[in-house]
């Protein structure tokens, strides 16, 4: 499955840069994330619980390593994610770019679905997909917001 | 895991009840808690029609609904279609037109037609055509299905259908 | 008057239990304690499995067994060989066969790899999500030719390769007939998988009975013997202390043979280990990945016509896609390379395939058996052929069918039951022109012509079939005459809907000129007959038919030598008629067969040295042969050259089934087959990505044919008697759905005869159609040829 776009964050790179680092605000960007916690340089592990089309919510382990950081131009992503009903693996790359009133942010992700969440759930995945995408990239637009507004401090009041 | 739920409700014509878990499915509660396993179950996300029961009245598909929705509603099965031993119309048109093989789905065609036919004394072809496509069956082509319907019809007193078979 | 049944059609006597409700299958077995077993299977086509950790399961509530292989000790074998190849010069067999649980590596989605069991289904559900299997994800093998490359990852490290057969099969010599060729022709095709998809899911239930000292094992098998000897074998008891019931099953199309699926392996030793007994249901979703499937081969075909388009020869390669295992050894293409050569005479033939190691599920038989591929090809290259010709479609088939002077026909080339392929008996052209009789063979291009001047574009396809049905090696019956006058057929089948209850009471009936109701037929239960091999290969009617008419038979002879001795005339004096013995000429004295059977069976005296009690005898039937079905299907279509839709207008069935025993059930036969062709043809696919996941695993995303997709089907039936059983039968189960897709394809290209439009592949979904047809040039070739005529040969049959 590939999942790909671009979305504008009105704020500085370096700003951007730094929030899409910081395991709390990941943790409250990603849907459904139940933890999210910082096991080594660049790595994350955690729990996340989402549901496809007919098959019932379930909880995924999720370990995300950052790779290949050019701080604060880009990074690759590799997920690897695992529960009962699947498993969802793969690479993704972000691209920052200055432009005009923001930061572009460009990404590529090519993943790979198993099990029964892909055989059942396979009509569902690009719209979920889409979904959970535009979740995530609206949760990182608040926080970045909030973020200016108090001057740019880390995530401190995560939930 | 949730507390079980008081439920009562009538099934072919005799009171039956218990506590069961929210979750539990009415083709479940049919099939494994009051023994009626003429009802079957062919896919459990409720495409292929074998499940369907009568509730209240209308064709429903036991897999999608929980046997505490269920609490206090008419429900029949196939069990309940006969009388005393004597075949209902529709379940002999079944045997005289060959409208089974392996009879796996013919529980849920027999229920899901049995308000078809209130509704439509006289139906034709394509009429009981398009009422068959919610039920799947791999044995028979559908074709005999279809012929049976139509004699029920016929012999239920609707009398021939427009155009005949 | 004698009773006459054979060949007439009562109503089915098994339909009473079916219509209320009262009919047992597998899942309605419900016993006091029963345990449910639910499987932890691969989400990973192919992996290595590092660590399980199933301590989170075992804490659970409820759950009473976690299994994984290391627990199963001795009892982790890999499967039997169901069928092993036959003895092919030069053949290359590699066997792997399933196991029943993984244990080191995976090889499928959906392989099991824990088995958890519980005190309800609900419960053991809950915890398969407690089981934490670590896995290594390899590369997975999909791609047929890809997996033979050098540097392939391997699935079977123990063969060192992917390759599971490599088989050579020739008669005459293809080479030195081309060379005198008029036209040579060569394509590649594709035939791609498809389920099964029995209504009915697979069941085991297993209850061990210390008292009784029997395993009791219900299952939707096919095949309740092999399955009987086979976990009496595994589990060490004897034979008779283990006892198989294939009760009602919701049809079997061929996955429910004795697979000894690792379920039905599991089942009944959690049954002895735990002392209570287990149940497993499959559902829908572990169905499409876990239960075998058929059908992808990729073929590379080529024939050679003289230029009156008379077959010179044909060389066909293939890859045959056998999945993660093949416990059925080379069943599937071999029947393919036999039955390519359909009804014709095919002077030259070089078949040449390797059956490839996939990370896809297992396959083994559905409906047809790989006979489609074989009718596909060579239909297809006839057609293709035909259009270079200049010749219709019907007129290259005319002119190349085996004539009915040639049976019985041998070809040089081993069939499945390792006996050279035989054809006992056939007569080809005349289906032909029934069928073109049916279709209006003096009006349908005219009504083709007249519809596409309004728009609509009408074609139609005529293809031709043979089938080797009724094959060996044997089938047992028994049959008694009770005391009550009734009678009782045991044998050793399973049954899934064709009608068995009531077809071997048919051929009893009217050997014992008794009512059909009156004779009460026990399929599927080893204790009721414990000799057999199962259903499949359209063989249960032909062969288990056979043996109750020869055990019916039996009966009959002691009916006479006991009537005889009891009104004391001589046994020539003796008649038997409507259910009684008497005395030619003296019809006052007779007795009825129920008190019979009672002086058959004396409380008192001697029974007779040399005699038996009862009126009872077993018999048993093993033809040398199967015998050859065959049939030509016509189809007429729509098609709406926008959208790529598919209407199938109409449906004709000309058949040649040999003697039947049940016209009504023979028919409803072959609609079902039908239905089924058709959906393999324009419906059902089962898509892979190329990492080996299936994408399509429910009824939502697979669909089957509805009653708004198949048409009715109009039947003509021909009787050409089979001579190598007592009531010249052949059989009929997989007819149906063996050329539908040839004729499907065929009818497509006429309706649409403006564009270069060459179909190659099947199943060809609506999607597919759009795609070939937005990419079809337009077409350079001659309008269609009239249907023509008979010839001469045909004519006079
Ligand atoms: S089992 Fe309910 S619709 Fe299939
Ligand atoms: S009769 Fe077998 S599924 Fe309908």
């Amino acid at each position: 499955m590939i999942v790909d776009g671009e979305h504008t964050f009105p704020g500085p790179r370096q700003t951007v840069w730094d929030l899409l680092q910081d395991p709390e605000v990941l943790a409250k960007a990603m849907p459904g994330a139940r933890k999210l916690t910082l096991t080594g340089d660049g790595t994350y592990a955690g729990v996340i619980r989402i549901g496809v089309g007919p098959v019932t919510a379930a909880e995924w382990t999720l370990n995300v390593a950052l790779r290949d950081r050019v701080p604060p131009e880009s990074y690759t992503m590799q997920v690897d994610s695992k529960g009962a009903l699947g498993f969802t693996r793969g690479n993704a790359t972000v691209n920052l770019d200055e432009v005009e009133g923001g930061t572009r942010m460009r990404y590529h992700a090519d993943l790979s679905v198993g099990g029964k969440v892909a055989g059942v759930g396979q009509r569902l995945l690009d719209q979920v997909a889409k979904m959970l995408t535009k979740q995530g990239l609206d949760a990182l637009n608040k926080e970045l917001e909030s973020r200016l507004r108090d001057g740019g401090g880390p995530g401190d009041q995560a939930r | 895991m949730a507390q079980p739920v008081e439920i009562s409700l009538s099934v072919n014509g005799v009171r039956q009840g218990g506590a069961v878990e929210p979750r539990l499915l009415l083709s479940d509660f049919l099939r494994h808690e009051l023994g009626l396993t003429g009802t079957h179950v062919g896919c459990e996300h409720g495409v292929c029609g074998a499940c369907t029961v009568l509730m209240d009245g209308e064709a429903v598909r036991s897999c999608l609904v929980f046997a505490v929705q269920a609490d206090g509603a008419e429900v029949v099965t196939v069990e309940g279609l006969d009388s005393g031993g004597e075949l209902h119309p529709l379940q002999e048109a079944f045997r005289d037109a060959h409208g089974l093989q392996c009879g796996f789905c013919t529980p849920g065609i027999l229920m899901s037609m049995i308000p078809f036919l209130r509704d439509n004394p006289r139906p034709d072809e394509p009429q009981i055509r398009e009422a068959l496509s919610g039920n799947l069956c791999r044995c028979t082509g559908y074709q005999n299905i279809v012929e049976s319907v139509r004699l029920a019809a016929e012999r239920m007193g609707g009398g021939p259908s427009p155009g005949g078979a | 008057m004698s009773r006459t049944y054979v060949g007439t059609s009562p109503v089915r006597n098994e339909d009473r239990r079916l219509l209320t409700g009262q009919a047992l299958f597998v899942d309605d077995v419900q016993l006091p304690g029963m345990l449910h077993a639910a499987f932890v299977r691969s989400d990973h086509a192919h992996a290595l499995i590092r660590g399980i950790d199933a301590s989170a399961a075992l804490a659970r509530e409820g759950v009473v067994a976690v299994i994984t292989a290391e627990d199963l000790g001795d009892y982790w074998q890999p499967g039997p060989l169901l069928v092993p190849p036959p003895p092919i010069d030069g053949i290359v067999f590699n066997q792997a066969s399933q196991v029943p649980l993984a244990k080191d590596r995976v090889r499928h989605v959906g392989e099991p790899v824990v088995m958890v069991i519980a005190e309800s289904r609900y419960l053991a559900e809950d915890a398969l999500t407690d089981v934490f299997v670590d896995y290594e994800p390899l590369d997975p093998v999909v791609d047929l030719e890809a997996a033979l490359a050098e540097d392939a990852p391997v699935i079977h490290p123990q063969l060192g390769t992917n390759l599971a057969a490599h088989v050579v099969q020739r008669h005459g010599d293809y080479e030195a007939a081309k060379t005198d060729a008029h036209l040579v022709i060569n394509r590649r095709f594709h035939y791609d998988r498809g389920a099964a998809a029995a209504m009915e899911n697979r069941c085991v239930a297993a209850r061990w009975d210390p008292r009784a000292e029997e395993l009791t094992i219900w299952d939707t098998t096919q095949a309740p013997i092999p399955i009987r000897n086979g976990l009496a074998r595994m589990l060490g008891l004897l034979e008779s202390r283990v006892r198989v019931v294939a009760p009602f099953v919701g049809g079997g199309f061929g996955p429910k043979i004795m697979m000894f699926y690792p379920e039905e392996v599991l089942v009944p030793w959690a049954a002895l280990r735990l002392g209570r007994p287990v149940k497993w249901t499959e559902d829908r979703q572990e169905n499409f990945f876990a239960t075998t499937q058929e059908r992808s081969q990729i073929h590379d075909a080529e024939i050679a016509f003289s230029a009156d388009g008379k077959i010179l020869g044909i060389r066909d390669f293939f890859f045959h896609d056998t999945g993660a295992y093949d416990p059925y050894g080379l069943t599937i293409p071999i029947n393919s390379q036999c039955t390519l050569l359909g009804p014709y005479d095919v002077p030259a033939y070089h078949s040449e395939f390797r059956a490839v190691f996939t990370n896809r599920t297992t396959v083994t038989p559905v409906r047809g058996a790989g006979r489609q591929h074989g009718v596909f090809v060579m239909e297809r290259l006839l057609d293709i052929a035909a259009r270079e010709l200049g010749l219709d479609p019907s007129e290259i088939r005319r002119r190349n069918y085996l004539r009915k002077d040639e049976f019985p026909h041998t070809f040089q080339i081993l069939f499945q039951d390792f006996a050279p392929l035989y054809y006992d008996s056939g007569n080809y052209a005349p289906a032909l022109e029934a069928a073109l009789d049916i279709v209006g063979r003096d009006t349908f291009r005219a009504e083709q012509a007249r519809a596409r001047a309004e728009g609509r574009f009408i074609g139609l396809g005529v293809v031709s079939y043979v089938e080797g049905t009724g094959i060996g090696p044997y089938e047992g019956a028994r049959v008694t005459i009770e005391p009550s006058g009734q009678v009782r057929v045991a044998t050793g089948l399973g049954t899934q809907g064709q009608g068995h209850y009531t077809a071997f009471a048919q051929i009893v009936a009217e050997v014992l000129d008794v009512d059909v109701d009156r004779v009460h037929v026990v399929t599927g239960d080893t204790r009721e007959f414990g000799w057999g091999t199962g259903t499949f290969a359209s063989r249960g009617a032909v062969v288990a038919g056979s043996a109750c008419h020869e055990a019916a038979v039996a009966v009959r002879k002691k009916v006479i030598e006991t009537g005889a001795r009891v009104l004391g005339v001589p046994a020539d004096e003796v008649e038997l008629e409507d259910g009684a013995v008497r005395v030619r000429g003296d019809h006052a004295r007779s007795m009825g067969l129920g008190q019979l059977a009672g002086h058959a069976n004396p409380l008192r005296g001697a029974v007779v040295p040399g005699t038996e009690p009862g009126l009872e005898a077993t018999a048993y039937f093993g033809p040398d042969h199967g015998s050859t079905a065959s049939g030509v299907h016509a189809m007429v279509v729509e098609v709406d050259a926008e959208t790529a839709m598919v209407k199938i207008l109409r449906y004709i069935v000309v058949h040649d089934c040999g003697k039947l025993i049940n016209p009504v059930i023979v028919a409803g036969q072959v609609q079902g087959g039908v239905a089924h062709g058709i959906g393999n043809a324009f419906y059902e696919q089962l898509v892979y990505d190329e990492g080996g996941q299936l994408q399509n695993a429910s009824f939502m995303d697979y669909l089957l044919p509805t009653a708004l997709d198949v048409p009715s089907v109009e039947m003509a039936h021909r009787e050409t008697t089979a001579p190598l059983n007592p009531l010249g039968l052949k059989g009929v189960g997989e007819a149906g759905c063996i050329p539908t897709g040839a004729a499907f394809a065929q009818a497509v290209e006429d309706a649409l005869p403006h564009l270069a439009l060459e179909i190659r592949e099947i199943p060809l979904s609506p999607n597919r159609l759009f795609e070939l047809l937005r990419d079809a040039g337009p077409a350079d070739r001659a309008p269609a040829a009239e249907l023509g005529g008979p010839t001469a040969a045909a004519a006079a049959d």
